[in-house]
């Protein structure tokens, strides 16, 4: 199959791949932009109980929770087209860019809305009542009292949805984006030297991916400068139980499952 | 093209046959990545020498890369390296008869297992020491203990994210049309490209995997009440 294995296409590929690493990052710039903005919008009637609003929220994300993102990119890129023409608004003339785009916007919203969800019911009631009696609207209690301390424990989730996000882009080749993916396929097609091209993608990747971790890191520990951190790795068995945070997280479970592909 | 809401109905019955392919990668994939995880937990956890910077290499590669780049790089590189090796030592074997489901299978367990492993890992540590030390003063041995008392525990907090995984790996199986495995979203394709009706098909595609989630998370759920069964808290 291909080329004889030749280590130096490698490094050959990975400049070749790099030009392609903006559209990656314009995509899940993006949809990270309008999955926050989504998830706003689909958490609050979800923390304030409103009814009907309340049922549609919880389909939405079950449905795009429920459902894998290549499906979901099929489904727009063709069926968008065919319902706008119902009401004849013609989007044949959209660039792809845009239903990838709108796809990852909302397949993240739906995780984003239950980071949110999770982290805003992480913060102790208490404490917004303590603001109320200190004669806080909800609005202040809210942006000085509860977004602060729901930032911090929202990261993690974060940055896991971000890398599983950057990860799930390489599926935008599926409808002819050339991103690095694509150019990949290309490029091992080109040249039939497929191993390489691969193992150069792959690279670019973990660094990406690694980079964003470690950012987040950086930033969930100035969030939480406030708080006593612990390492529970290093002792066998053993977790802090007083540290609760993080096991309502994992109950109410908004991280992206399993692999984020 | 137009909306034809009658053939989502057609579209399900034709993929309705694909769904074993489907379950067969899932459930192939979770058990293989389940041992695959476990074992490279208690590497981990135990901090083997040499096991252990090998485990955390595979951990980060496999969670920093896209699952589609371990699958292309498994089709592509393991016939090689098969090829190769059977060159080598005169051996009868070709990587021409490994099925394409074959490649599926590997790749996808590869993948499976380092975020098993997590799994594992985080629901081991969330069993206190102190357990272990008391089934070892009442005289137990260190697997009776990690059998009897440990693993049962850790199965229970792990429970949500083991059901997180095997979704996600459901999800994951639709790559496997990348090396031409007809699994729901190929025939999905197929159905579609044939009555030239895209949408109508990755809709019933979409139901058919919406249904099977929310089938595994009904079912994870069930189990999780009867594994929690002790865990009820109050008097008696």
């Amino acid at each position: 199959m291909g080329a004889p294995f030749d280590i130096t296409f490698v490094f050959s590929f990975l400049p070749k791949l790099l030009g392609t690493l903006g559209t990656t990052l314009l995509i899940v710039a993006c949809s990270l932009l309008t999955g926050i903005v989504v998830g706003f919008l689909v958490a609050l009637p979800r923390l304030y109980k409103i009814p009907v609003l309340k049922t549609c929220a919880e389909i939405y994300i079950s449905f795009f929770r429920g459902t894998p993102i290549l499906i979901q990119l099929f489904l727009f890129y063709y069926g968008l087209p065919e319902i706008m023409k119902l009401v004849h608004v013609d989007l044949t003339r959209t660039p792809v860019l845009v239903f990838v785009i709108l796809t990852y916007g909302l397949h993240t919203g739906a995780y984003m809305s239950e980071m949110i969800r999770a982290s805003v019911m992480a913060v102790d009631k208490g404490q917004v009542e303590a603001a109320y009696a200190t004669g806080m609207t909800g609005f202040q209690a809210f942006t000085r009292i509860v977004l602060p301390q729901a930032l911090g424990i929202a990261v993690p989730v974060f940055s896991n949805l971000v890398i599983a996000l950057l990860k799930d882009t390489s599926l935008a080749f599926t409808l002819g984006v050339m991103e690095m993916s694509g150019k990949a396929q290309t490029l091992g097609s080109l040249t039939q030297h497929f191993i390489e091209t691969y193992i150069a993608l792959a690279l670019i990747y973990l660094v990406i991916s690694f980079t964003i971790e470690k950012l987040l890191l950086v930033a969930e520990h100035h969030l939480l400068r406030h708080e006593k951190r612990n390492t529970p790795e290093k002792k066998l068995f053993k977790i802090n139980k007083s540290w609760s945070y993080r096991r309502i997280i994992a109950e109410l479970g908004p991280g992206k499952g399993g692999t984020g592909l | 093209m137009k909306l034809d809401p009658s053939f989502i109905w057609t579209a399900l019955v034709q993929i309705l046959s694909a769904i074993p392919t489907t379950l067969y990668i899932t459930v192939v994939s979770v058990l293989i990545g389940f041992v695959i995880g476990v074992a490279v937990a208690l590497i981990r956890l135990y901090r083997v020498p040499l096991l252990h910077p090998l485990a955390v290499g595979y951990v980060t590669f496999i969670r920093g890369t896209p699952m589609l780049t371990h699958l292309l790089l498994i089709y592509f590189g393991l016939p090689v390296l098969i090829d190769g090796l059977a060159v080598h030592f005169g051996w009868s074997f070709r990587s021409v008869s490994i099925p394409m489901i074959g490649f599926a299978y590997i790749s996808f367990s590869i993948t499976a297992g380092a975020y098993m492993s997590e799994v594992v890992r985080s629901g081991l540590l969330a069993v206190d020491r102190g357990q272990l030390e008391a089934a070892h003063s009442i005289g137990m041995t260190t697997p009776q203990a990690l059998k009897r008392i440990v693993f049962p525990q850790a199965l229970a907090a792990s429970l949500p994210n083991l059901s997180n995984s095997v979704i996600g790996m459901l999800h994951g199986s639709t790559l496997a049309f990348t090396v031409s495995v007809v699994d729901i979203n190929a025939k999905a394709q197929i159905v579609a490209s044939t009555n030239w009706k895209f949408f109508e098909a990755y809709l019933a595609a979409a139901l058919i995997f919406w249904a099977l989630t929310f089938l595994i998370e009904r079912v994870t759920s069930l189990i999780e009440k009867r594994i929690n069964l002790y865990n009820r808290g109050g008097v008696a």
